[in-house]
C-alpha cells in the first residue's frame, strides 16, 4: 500500500484500524439415533447431555474467561471496539444450558464499544438452498438480538462467511449496510484485503426481490453495502498458528503481532476468527489470554484504532476512497484451504443430506407446527454436514478434530435417521387430510 | 551391498485359509520389486514334492523358495493337528511330527538345516510356528532378526491363550532384533499382553494383492437397482475369534425389519454345525445361507453380489477380507477391535458386540443409496493406495536400519 503523509496526533492515519469480530456459535449435536426409534422419536433428535457437557466445558474455558478479560479491557480502554456474531442456537444454548454465559455478553454489550452482526438464526447453509429460508432465518437472528441485545444489527454475515455476489446484493436489498466475506487471493488478486470493498452491480430477479421484501428484517433496502474481507494471514496467525511450535512465527507476542499489523498496510484489518480461538482452540496455557490482554493498551500506545465494522464503514464512506469491486461468482467461504464451499458440500452424503432437508421445506411449514418447525431448522446447522466431511480426513486434520462423532459416515447415519423419522411424522400428519 | 532375506513363511492358500499365506506373497513380491533377494522356506506337505515351489508369479532369480516337509497349517492348534495326522502313516508320523510340538521341533530342525549354507543378511519370520526356525538361523547366521506378528494366540482364543503356544510367541518378540506387527492394534496387544517394549515394534500395514485391484467402473455399477433382495456377507473361518455367532445376531435384528435381506456365511470351520443349528433356532433358516470352503473366484463374486460386507471379529489383527472387500466395491462394516480399521476409513466401525448397532449400520446403509454409492467408490479407492510395493518399501527400510546398527 502507498504510505501517507504522517500526521501527528493520534489516532495515526498511516497504520490501518483493526477490526475485530468473533464467531460464537454452538451445533445442537445428535444422539445415537437407531432405526428402530424411526417413526417414535417425537422430535427429540438432539444429545442433551452431551449438548450441555460440550457447553458447559467451552463456557468455562472459553465464554467466561474472556468475556470476564474483554469487559475488563473495554472499561480500561473506552476506544477499544470488538463485534460479535452470535448465533441464535447458541443463544438457545445459554438459555438451556448457561444463562450466566449469555449474562456475561450482555455486560459486553452493555459498554457500548460491542456491535453484533446478524446471521441466520440456526447458522445454517439456508442461502444454498432457499432463499425465504434464509431470510426468514436472518430476521428472527436480528429479532432475537434486539431482544437480548436491545441493539439491531446493522452488518450481516453469513454463516461460515459463506458468500458470492448474488449475495451481497440480497443482504443490501434485506436492509444491511455491510456484509463480511473471506479475502480470498483467488479475487483479490495483488489486491489488499484491508480496504472495503463493493459487489458488481447484479440484478436480483424480480421474484427473488418480491421474496425478499416479503420476508426481509428491515423495511429499506440500502443504496450501497460494504464489504469487509478477512485478512486470513493475520486471522490465522492468531486462530490457528498461535501455539504452533514449528511456526516460524512462534512464539508470537502482542508486540510483534501489532508490529505486523501496522506493516499491513491499507484502511483497516479486519480480524475474522472463532470466539473459541480464546481458551478452546488455543488453552489458557498457551498464553492467549496475555496476547489478547496486552493488545488495546500497545494499540493505545501505537495509535492504532480499533472499529467495529459499522463503524470502519462510516469511516471508509467519510473517506471518500473510491471503492473498488469484490467480484465473487462462485461461493467462498472461509473454511479450509480452498475456502469453498467443500466442507459441507463436497462428497455425496453431504449433498444428498443437504437436499433432504431442503425437500421438506413445503411440508414443514404447511405443518405449521412450531416444534416441528424449530427441529427442522436445527438440523440445517451447517456443522452436521461439516461432520460429513471427507476431505483430507484421513490425515486426521481439523474436521476429525471438531466432530463429535466416530466417522463422517456416523455423522451421516444419526442425521439420515432424524430425517426419516421427521419425514415419517409429515407424512402421518397429511394422510388423514388426503 | 544387495538384501538378502532368509524367510521363513506360508504358502498362498488355493483356498481361502485367512490372510497368513496371502500376506507372505504379496510381501514377497513388494520386497522382489524393491531389489531384495529373497530365500523363502516353507513348510510342504508332501514329501515328494520338487524342492523349488512356484508360488510366486515371477520368475525373478533373486528368488529361491526351499520347501520343508511338513504337516503344519496357518492357525493350527493341538486340536487341528491331532486331527490331521490322525490319518496317516506311522511312518509319515515320524517323518512329519506326530503332535503338533514335535512338528514344530521337527520343522525348525529341516528349515534351518536346509538353508544353513546361504548367506543372508537379515531372517525374517511370519508367526509362532517359524520363530523358533527364526531364532535359530538368526543365531547360525549371526544377522538380525525379524518377527513378523500376523495374529497371536490371545486374538485367536479371546484371550484364553494356550500358554505353551503363548510361550513360544513371547520368547520369538523377545529374540527378535525388530518385531513388525500388522497393526497398531496389534503392537498395542503386544505391549499390554507381551510386555514387549513399543520401540521394539513396527507397525506395516499388509498391502492389497494386485487381483484384488478393482478394475475401472468395477465399483461403480449400482446393486440397488437390482430386483433381487439385498445380501448381507460375511467371509471367514467359522472360529469363535471371527465373530460368526454375532453376524447372526446382527442378522436377526435385520431380519425383523427388513425379511427380504439375505445373508451369506461363507467359510468353512469348527463352528460350522453350531453356527448352523444358532441360525435355525433363531428362525434364520429362511434368509441364511452357509456356503461352507469357498474359492477365490467364488469370493470376487459373493464380493460383487453383496450390498454390505460385516466384520464382526473378536479380536482381529489386521482383517485382510475387509480390505479385499472395499477393493470390490462393497461398503464395509467393521469391528472397531481390529487392525484394518486404521487404514480403512471410508467404513463404518463398531464394537464386536454391539450387535444392535451393527445392524443399525448395515440398515442404514440398505436404506441410504448415496451412502452406499460413497462407501463404495471411496474405499476402493483408498485401497488402491495401499500397495504391497509400498509396504514392502518401508520393511526393507527396516532391514536397512537393523543392518546399520
Amino acid at each position: 500500500m502507498k504510505a501517507r503523509t504522517p500526521q501527528s496526533r493520534l489516532p495515526n492515519p498511516d497504520f490501518p484500524s483493526v477490526c475485530l469480530y468473533f464467531q460464537v456459535h454452538q451445533p445442537y449435536r445428535l444422539k445415537d439415533l437407531r432405526i428402530s426409534d424411526v417413526g417414535s422419536m417425537d422430535l427429540q433428535y438432539f444429545d442433551t447431555d452431551k449438548n450441555r457437557a460440550i457447553f458447559r466445558k467451552v463456557a468455562e474455558k472459553c465464554y467466561l474467561p474472556t468475556n470476564a478479560l474483554l469487559l475488563e479491557l473495554l472499561h480500561a480502554h473506552p476506544h477499544f471496539k470488538i463485534a460479535f456474531s452470535i448465533s441464535g442456537v447458541f443463544l438457545d444454548q445459554c438459555k438451556e444450558y448457561g444463562e450466566d454465559v449469555l449474562e456475561s455478553f450482555r455486560k459486553l454489550g452493555e459498554t457500548g464499544q460491542v456491535e453484533f452482526l446478524a446471521e441466520t438464526y440456526y447458522h445454517s447453509l439456508s442461502c444454498l438452498t432457499s432463499l425465504r429460508e434464509f431470510l426468514e432465518q436472518v430476521s428472527l437472528h436480528v429479532r432475537t438480538i434486539e431482544k437480548c441485545f436491545g441493539t439491531t444489527p446493522k452488518v450481516l454475515r453469513n454463516t461460515e462467511l459463506i458468500y458470492r455476489n448474488e449475495l451481497a446484493q440480497i443482504a443490501r436489498l434485506m436492509g444491511f449496510s455491510g456484509i463480511l466475506s473471506e479475502g480470498a487471493d483467488r479475487i483479490l488478486g495483488d489486491r489488499s484485503a484491508n480496504q472495503l470493498f463493493a459487489p458488481p452491480d447484479f440484478k436480483v430477479s424480480l421474484k427473488d426481490q418480491r421474496t425478499i421484501r416479503s420476508f426481509r428484517p428491515f423495511n429499506k433496502a440500502q443504496r450501497d453495502i460494504r464489504i469487509l474481507l478477512k485478512n486470513y494471514r493475520l486471522s490465522d496467525d492468531v486462530a490457528f498458528r498461535f501455539s504452533d511450535k514449528s511456526w516460524i512465527g512462534f512464539p508470537l507476542t502482542a508486540e510483534r503481532f501489532t508490529d505486523w499489523l501496522m506493516g499491513s498496510g491499507g484502511f483497516t484489518t479486519n480480524l475474522f476468527m472463532d470466539y473459541e480461538t480464546f481458551g478452546e482452540h488455543q488453552w489458557a496455557d498457551t498464553g492467549i489470554f496475555d496476547f489478547l490482554r496486552a493488545l488495546p493498551r500497545i494499540w493505545q500506545e501505537r495509535g492504532i484504532l480499533a472499529r467495529t465494522p459499522s463503524e470502519t464503514i462510516d469511516a471508509w464512506n467519510q473517506s471518500k476512497q473510491p471503492t473498488p469491486c469484490y467480484d465473487a461468482h462462485e461461493f467462498l467461504s472461509w473454511a479450509d484451504q480452498e475456502r469453498d464451499l467443500s466442507a459441507w458440500q463436497g462428497n455425496r452424503i453431504q449433498t444428498a443430506a443437504l437436499a433432504a432437508i431442503h425437500a421438506l421445506e413445503k411440508p414443514v411449514r404447511k405443518s405449521e407446527d412450531p416444534r416441528m418447525i424449530d427441529a427442522w431448522r436445527k438440523l440445517q446447522t451447517s456443522d452436521h454436514f461439516y461432520y460429513m466431511c471427507t476431505k483430507y480426513w484421513s490425515d486426521g486434520d481439523v474436521h476429525k478434530y471438531f466432530s463429535p462423532y466416530d466417522s463422517p459416515y456416523e455423522a451421516y447415519r444419526r442425521f439420515s435417521h432424524a430425517l426419516c423419522d421427521l419425514r415419517q411424522m409429515l407424512e402421518e400428519r397429511q394422510t388423514p387430510e388426503s | 551391498m544387495s538384501l538378502h532375506s532368509l524367510m521363513f513363511g506360508w504358502e498362498y492358500p488355493p483356498l481361502h485359509l485367512g490372510g497368513l499365506g496371502v500376506a507372505c506373497q504379496g510381501l514377497v513380491q513388494g520386497l522382489l520389486r524393491n531389489g531384495v533377494k529373497i530365500t523363502l522356506v516353507l513348510p510342504h506337505a508332501n514329501k515328494n514334492a520338487e524342492r523349488e515351489v512356484t508360488v510366486l508369479t515371477t520368475d525373478d532369480a533373486s528368488a529361491t523358495t526351499l520347501s520343508v516337509p511338513s504337516m503344519l497349517q496357518p492357525y493350527d492348534t493341538h486340536g487341528s493337528y491331532d486331527i490331521r495326522v490322525g490319518n496317516i502313516s506311522r511312518e509319515d508320523c515320524d517323518i512329519y511330527g506326530g503332535d503338533i510340538a514335535g512338528a514344530i521341533e521337527k520343522y525348525t530342525a529341516a528349515s534351518v538345516d536346509i538353508s544353513k549354507n546361504i548367506a543372508p543378511s537379515v531372517v525374517h519370520c511370519h508367526d509362532w510356528m517359524t520363530y523358533g526356525a527364526g531364532i535359530r538361523a538368526a543365531r547360525h547366521h549371526r544377522v538380525p532378526l525379524i518377527t513378523h506378528i500376523h495374529a497371536t494366540e490371545l486374538d485367536r482364543t479371546n484371550f484364553q491363550p494356550n500358554r505353551w503356544i503363548y510361550g513360544f510367541e513371547k520368547r520369538g518378540f523377545e529374540a527378535a532384533d525388530r518385531i513388525i506387527a500388522v497393526s497398531q492394534y496389534t503392537k498395542n496387544v503386544l505391549t499390554e499382553h507381551y510386555g514387549i517394549a513399543p520401540e521394539k515394534i513396527a507397525v506395516v500395514h499388509n498391502g492389497t494383492s494386485e487381483h484384488l485391484t478393482p478394475q475401472a467402473g468395477l465399483g461403480m455399477h449400482s446393486r440397488h437397482g437390482a430386483k433381487d433382495h439385498p445380501m448381507v456377507l460375511f467371509l471367514g473361518r467359522l472360529v469363535l475369534q471371527k465373530g460368526p455367532k454375532q453376524f447372526l445376531d446382527m442378522a436377526k435384528i435385520i431380519h425383523r425389519r427388513r425379511p427380504e435381506v439375505q445373508f451369506c456365511v461363507a467359510g468353512d470351520g469348527d463352528m460350522l454345525p453350531e453356527m448352523i443349528s444358532y441360525a435355525v433356532e433363531q428362525g434364520l433358516h429362511t434368509c441364511v445361507l452357509f456356503t461352507g470352503k469357498v474359492g477365490s473366484r467364488e469370493v470376487s463374486a459373493l464380493y460383487n453380489r453383496a450390498a454390505c460386507f460385516v466384520m464382526p471379529s473378536l479380536s482381529e489383527p489386521f482383517g485382510l477380507v475387509a480390505l479385499e472387500a472395499a477393493a470390490h466395491g462393497t461398503p464395509v462394516v467393521l469391528s472397531k477391535q481390529s487392525g484394518v480399521r486404521e487404514v480403512l476409513d471410508h467404513s463404518f466401525q463398531v464394537d464386536f458386540w454391539d450387535t444392535e448397532k451393527m445392524a443399525d449400520c448395515v440398515l442404514t446403509i440398505l436404506r441410504e443409496k448415496p451412502l452406499a454409492l460413497q462407501l463404495r467408490s471411496e474405499a476402493s479407492r483408498a485401497v488402491t493406495h495401499l500397495t504391497w510395493q509400498h509396504q514392502a518399501e518401508v520393511v526393507r527400510s527396516i532391514y536397512e536400519n537393523l543392518i546399520r546398527t
